[in-house]
Parts: C-alpha cells; sequence; structure tokens
C-alpha cells in the first residue's frame, strides 16, 4: 500500500471535521473522493499533506507513519497536491513556474524532468515566456498539474481540479491524469464536484458525508447502490 | 538654471529614495509585513559606517562592514522577531506593532550610544564638487549616490529575473501557499529577502548621510515616501517603485520653485491621494 489512513480524525481548532477515516490505496490506484461542499474532503487532503496536524490517528506512507514530518519532508517522499484554484504562481511566466519548482523537486533519475512536462503539455512549451496569470483557465490547470508532478510523484492528490474548465477540457484533463497514473504506476486521489467525470477514469469511490467515510467501493457498486442517497 | 540645478538634485534624492522603495517593496511583497522598522536598519548602515572610518578604516572597507551589519541584523528581525510572530498566527496588526517596536529600540540604542545631536562624516572628498552642466553643480557623494543606487537597481533586476533564488523569492511572492508544498522553503526564503533588503538599504544609509549628516531618528520620512512610492509604482513591481521614487522626489524638488520647502512633504502625500482614488494598483501594477 503506498498511502494509508488509520483513524484519522482532525480540523480547525476546537471544532472537529473529519473523524475515524479509514483506507488504504495501492500503486496506481485512482481513488474518486466524494461528497458535498463541506463533507471534510479538503481537510483530509490538508492532513494527509501535512498542511494540518490530525488530531488522532494515522497517516502512513509505504508502511511507514508520515504524520510527524513537516510538508517538504512528505512532498520529498513523493507526496504532492494539487490545490483548489491555485496551483501555479499567477506573476512568473509559464518556465519560471517550471524552473523553480524543477529546481527543488527534480533530482537525477526523477520521474518527470522539465522535458517530460512540455512534452506532456506541449502547449506550455509555446507559452513559455507568458505570464502564467494570463493564460486560460485550461492552460493554467495544465501548468499547475505539471508543477504538482515535476519529480518523483508517487501519490498526487488533485482538489476540484475541474473548476472553471470547459467540460470537453475536464475530460481531456482527467484523460491525462489517468494515462499518466497508469503509466507511472502513480496513486491518484480526486476530490471532485463533478461527479460523472471523476467517475469515469477512478477505480475506486470513496464518498464522504459530515466527515465520516459513508461510502467505499468500485465505480461500478457505486453506480448499482443508491448513490446519491449518500450526499 | 535653478530649475536644472533641482532636477537634477531631484535625480539624486529619487536615486536614494527608490532603493530604499525597492528594498521596503522587496519585503513587503514577499512576507506581507510592513517592515518599519527598516527605517532602523537604514540609520544604523550610516552610523557602523561612521563608527569605522572615526577608528581609521577605509571608505570601502567601512561600507562593507555597514552592508554586512544591516543584512544579519535584518535577518535577525525576521528570526528572531517575525517568524516567531507568524508560528503564534499574529495577525498584521500584533506584527506591526512589532516592527514599530523594534525600530524604537534600535532608534533608542543608536541615541543612547552615538547620542542624538546630528553627527557629520569627515570625508573631505565627498563634498568635492563637480560641474555636470552649465551651472549645475554634483558633489562626489551625490554622483557616488546615484551610480551605486542605479548599480543596486539593476543588480535586483538581475537577481529577481535571472537567479533561481531570485525566482523562488518571486514565487513565494505570487503564491505562498502552492510555495510551500512544492519545498521552497517560504520561511527560509523570508529571512534571505529579509537579510538582502537590508543590505540594499545600507546603500543610501551609509551615501544619504554623508551629504546631510547622522540622526538616529531620521529614517522614518525616507521610509514613509518610499511607502508612497512603493503603492503607486505598484506593490510587487521594482520598476514601480524605483521610478516613482525619482518621480516623487522630482516633483518635491521642482516645487521649490514655486512653494516653500516645508511643504515638499504635503506634495507627497497630495501624490498618495491622487493614486489612491485614480490608480490604487499603482502605475506598472502587473493586470492580474
Amino acid at each position: 500500500m503506498v498511502l494509508r489512513l488509520n483513524g484519522l480524525q482532525a480540523g480547525y481548532g476546537p471544532k472537529t471535521v473529519i473523524s475515524d477515516v479509514s483506507f488504504a490505496l495501492e500503486p496506481g490506484q485512482i481513488l474518486a473522493f466524494l461528497g458535498h461542499n463541506g463533507a471534510g474532503k479538503t481537510t483530509t487532503l490538508k492532513s494527509i499533506m501535512g498542511v494540518l496536524r490530525p488530531s488522532a490517528g494515522e497517516v502512513l506512507f509505504d508502511g511507514n507513519r508520515i504524520d510527524r514530518l513537516n510538508v517538504a519532508e512528505r512532498v520529498a517522499l513523493g507526496l504532492r497536491l494539487l490545490p483548489e484554484g491555485r496551483g501555479i504562481f499567477p506573476d512568473l511566466t509559464v518556465a519560471e513556474n517550471i524552473d523553480v519548482v524543477a529546481a527543488r523537486n527534480v533530482s537525477t533519475g526523477a520521474m518527470f524532468d522539465v522535458p517530460d512536462v512540455y512534452k506532456l503539455f506541449p502547449v506550455l512549451e509555446e507559452r513559455r515566456t507568458t505570464r502564467a496569470g494570463s493564460m486560460s483557465g485550461g492552460q493554467q490547470q495544465m501548468l499547475a498539474l505539471s508543477l504538482a508532478i515535476l519529480g518523483t510523484p508517487r501519490c498526487l492528490m488533485l482538489d476540484e481540479p475541474s473548476i472553471g474548465l470547459a467540460p470537453n477540457l475536464v475530460e481531456r484533463m482527467f484523460q491525462q491524469v489517468r494515462d499518466v497514473c497508469k503509466s507511472h504506476a502513480m496513486t491518484a486521489v480526486l476530490v471532485e464536484q463533478n461527479v460523472a467525470a471523476a467517475m469515469k477514469i477512478a477505480d475506486r469511490v470513496i464518498i464522504m458525508n459530515n466527515g465520516q467515510i459513508v461510502f467505499d467501493g468500485n465505480p461500478d457498486e457505486a453506480r448499482a447502490s443508491n448513490f446519491w442517497h449518500y450526499f | 538654471m535653478l530649475a536644472l540645478q533641482l532636477l537634477c538634485n531631484g535625480i539624486v534624492t529619487g536615486c536614494a529614495l527608490g532603493i530604499v522603495a525597492i528594498s521596503f517593496s522587496f519585503v513587503y511583497s514577499t512576507t506581507k509585513i510592513f517592515h518599519v522598522a527598516h527605517a532602523g536598519v537604514y540609520t544604523m548602515g550610516g552610523y557602523i559606517a561612521w563608527s569605522m572610518l572615526e577608528h581609521g578604516f577605509p571608505a570601502p572597507v567601512a561600507f562593507l562592514v555597514a552592508v554586512a551589519a544591516c543584512t544579519a541584523l535584518g535577518a535577525l528581525i525576521q528570526t528572531g522577531l517575525y517568524a516567531r510572530l507568524e508560528q503564534r498566527r499574529a495577525t498584521h496588526l500584533v506584527v506591526l506593532i512589532a516592527s514599530l517596536g523594534a525600530l524604537a529600540v534600535i532608534q533608542n540604542i543608536l541615541a543612547s550610544v552615538y547620542s542624538a545631536n546630528i553627527l557629520q562624516f569627515n570625508l573631505p572628498w565627498g563634498s568635492k564638487v563637480f560641474t555636470v552642466v552649465g551651472d549645475v553643480r554634483l558633489t562626489v557623494t551625490q554622483l557616488l549616490t546615484v551610480v551605486c543606487s542605479l548599480a543596486a537597481y539593476g543588480a535586483v533586476m538581475w537577481f529577481s529575473h535571472g537567479t533561481i533564488l531570485g525566482k523562488q523569492i518571486r514565487a513565494v511572492a505570487s503564491n505562498p501557499f502552492l510555495a510551500e508544498i512544492t519545498r521552497l522553503r517560504p520561511r527560509r526564503v523570508h529571512v534571505y529577502v529579509m537579510a538582502i533588503a537590508s543590505a540594499l538599504v545600507c546603500v543610501p544609509g551609509v551615501l544619504v548621510p554623508l551629504d546631510f549628516g547622522l540622526q538616529p531618528y531620521n529614517g522614518i520620512t525616507p521610509l514613509l515616501t518610499a511607502t508612497i512610492a512603493m503603492i503607486a509604482g505598484g506593490v510587487g513591481s521594482i520598476t514601480g517603485a524605483f521610478v516613482l521614487a525619482i518621480v516623487i522626489a522630482e516633483l518635491q524638488n521642482m516645487s521649490l520653485l514655486f512653494i516653500p520647502g516645508e511643504w515638499s512633504i504635503g506634495i507627497t502625500f497630495f501624490i498618495f491621494v491622487i493614486f489612491m482614488l485614480f490608480r490604487p494598483t499603482g502605475l506598472f501594477a502587473a493586470a492580474r
């Protein structure tokens, strides 16, 4: 198992937002992590990433507890987060965005070096000198995904990557995420409001409600069940 | 001819002010701290250089030691004060008050060590006068101020856009959360920024008092004017801060042709109000 959560509990100040969250993910597995607004999905991602300290439970990566490590140490292990709506440095050019992240995350033999992300998203190479914040939403999201995978990512967490994107772009981007995950045995946790698009590429579905997991199964089981009842 | 002399004086003052504005902008755009104690670092640079010269050290050595001392003080303020307050999730107001406190401490230490009276530099070559054009005359110190300030501006532009650390600093300023989760080490970058800005502000901190002398409390007015240049130029824009500092200094100087000198600070705040009303994002603000 790449990532395992055991009875995770976290919140903000005295308010507990998630409790008893447990699941384990295998290499290359894509998890659609669903739920209504405020269900606790982003809080779970933040706890895994180390941005938020859990009040109880364990986070294990490759079988080792990582809940005492800081954010930078978790990123070095291969945990990556594409944050909701702010995954780029808008005031820097595309090339500068990629260069600064590569300088700190890409070492010899890395899974994704600078040429690899340009190969994956050729439009970014064409727009190397463009200020990132002035690009279209789709191009910004391609850049955000590039920044998230630079180096050697083992588990990529995407927080609502489809926000503000046209439906055809969402499908194309999700397909690229699936291709990258499957070709590099990279695990992905996809937090998404666009349930249909997320289910298309997912191997597994977890639905959260009021800070707890209420459904855990594969997409076919989810479709066969009284699916919307869980939201 | 008086107008031309005032124009040249404005360029000299503006260049010095421009470096204060750039360095303040560097700190503010990256850390979002309204670093009032920067005025104390500016003042301390001059006193360190004065002490070194009084002990017989050559001017370049005195300057370099002052720069090193200011760099260390800047890094110390960040690690010993601002970083600790950030860890405690202090509000911007608390940090501002802490910065004012640090400024008061620096000023009081300087006043108790050197006295609150004006100290003059004893550098005969500094007041040697050159005729630039016609009857327009500038001292060696003034010429040195322009040359060093332009060199510092060029160095900052190259550093910010041409080096990986400069780009990382701009990245941290642009999106601190992403910087954290991409291992750009924002806290360490903040220390670098504070150290670099403090080294920069030492340049005018040493050169301006060569002409006007030293006083423990004389850093506030340049800092306020530099703040206005930063806002009017567009927060985060190095060129904007530098150009607007020169424009403000020129307007202050040229206004002497029409109104008494005591109104020059009023000119500065008039410019500030105009910008707040008609272009609050500043002249060189990048479109987001």
